[in-house]
């Protein structure tokens, strides 16, 4: 009997070890080489700890996510390193953003003062989303070609047309197409020959990034 | 009228009786606190020393990481809230005698939370890591390293023979109040900002 708090709390350890362990090997084993529990301890006593330093010289990200959020449908595009972020609800609410994306995380900016900032990992990338003092969490998933952000801003008969669309995983597609300062819902966007048909004017919106 | 010492767990009546009498509480607790707090000090420096990955390993069934956590925690609030109840009524507040099931669904509630807990502590911990990008963030984090580490100076103490009355009721009511608020800092917000979704 007076053992047992103490093997309710070995227990414990020991599950968080092996879900520790599981997570390592999921997510690739990207972790800092030392035993993760350990080494911060050893250094807990040490006030001016080193910074962490992670790993500077990996690969730059190249990657797309995207995937439905209450607020709308977010798309974060990433191309060596350089962050482009387009969250958009179809109907009148769109906020582009711009950053980086190093190190596993993701830190971008819209020019209202919005800003995104979370992790990625495999897979997927979430964080948070701050737009008018409202935080709004996020978690979304790799696409591949041809799904993802496209955008389009050209000069059409005088008129300044800026688009945005996401094309999702499953082939659904959330835009608004901006033509003189008025946003209305884009119109579809034919992902096989990447043109659209604003106002009777065919426009190839460019990806961020080009994926395979 | 109770006599709550009839009404204890049966360690404290097994073993406390009389043998401890004259050891200050201080030393009885010194090398708890001093683990607790290492374990406390231990995940938050992990936390944020460690290059958050986003992702961990999932559990099936769920629609996201964050659902899973979210529930797993609800999971542990509403055993946190059994323990309250079933500690309430082992120390004879909730009627003139304690059930006899009271402290066994203690003991037993509390493994289980334990247990559901140390996933989502381990997928904060992995995944996302000690955050400060706001006030409820960083909340959330400070109390998860505190939760872990009161919850282990609890464990720790809870065997020793000679404890005063109150020292069990005030830890069991701190780990209490921390897994609470924890609770309302992560699992309350999410579902009442994102809503309430498997």
């Amino acid at each position: 009997m007076k053992s047992t708090p103490l093997l309710t709390l070995l227990g414990g350890v020991t599950l968080g070890a092996v879900v520790l362990a599981l997570s390592v090997h999921a997510t690739g084993g990207n972790d800092e080489p030392p035993v993760p529990a350990a080494a911060p301890a050893a250094t807990a006593g040490a006030s001016a700890a080193p910074s962490p330093s992670p790993s500077p010289t990996e690969a730059p990200v190249n990657a797309t996510w995207a995937g439905r959020l209450t607020a709308g449908t977010l798309a974060i595009s990433v191309q060596n390193g350089v962050a482009v972020a387009y969250l958009c609800d179809g109907a009148a609410i769109e906020a582009w953003f711009q950053g980086t994306a190093a190190g596993g995380r993701l830190d971008l900016a819209g020019r209202a003062g919005e800003t995104l900032s979370g992790t990625f990992g495999e897979g997927q990338a979430s964080g948070q989303i701050k737009i008018d003092n409202q935080a709004l969490p996020f978690t979304v998933t790799t696409v591949t070609a041809p799904s993802g952000l496209y955008r389009a801003t050209a000069t059409v008969r005088g008129a300044q047309v800026d688009g945005g669309w996401i094309v999702l995983a499953d082939g659904t597609q959330v835009g608004l197409v901006t033509v003189d300062g008025v946003a209305r819902p884009a119109p579809p966007l034919d992902t096989a020959t990447g043109r659209v048909t604003v106002d009777g004017d065919v426009l190839t919106p460019t990806r961020p990034r080009e994926l395979s | 009228m109770t006599i709550p010492h009839e009404t204890r767990t049966n360690h404290t009546i097994d073993e406390g009786a009389g043998r401890a009498v004259g050891t200050s509480q201080l030393t009885l607790l010194g090398v708890p606190f001093l683990i607790g707090a290492t374990v406390a000090v231990t995940l938050g420096v992990y936390g944020s020393l460690h290059e958050p990955t986003g992702v961990a390993v999932n559990v099936g069934g769920f629609s996201s990481p964050q659902t899973v956590k979210v529930w797993l925690a609800t999971g542990v609030a509403v055993l946190a809230v059994t323990q309250l109840l079933s500690a309430l009524s082992m120390w004879g507040k909730l009627g003139s005698s304690a059930p006899s099931w009271a402290a066994p669904v203690h003991r037993w509630s509390g493994r289980l939370a334990f247990l559901l807990a140390v996933p989502v502590a381990i997928h904060c911990l992995y995944a996302l890591g000690f955050a400060t990008y706001d006030l409820r963030v960083v909340t959330h984090g400070l109390l998860g390293c505190f939760f872990f580490g009161a919850f282990t100076v609890k464990m720790l103490a809870l065997p020793k023979p000679g404890l005063r009355g109150w020292v069990l009721p005030v830890l069991g009511g701190t780990v209490f109040t921390a897994l609470i608020a924890l609770w309302l800092t992560s699992s309350f917000w999410y579902f009442t900002t994102i809503g309430v979704t498997l």
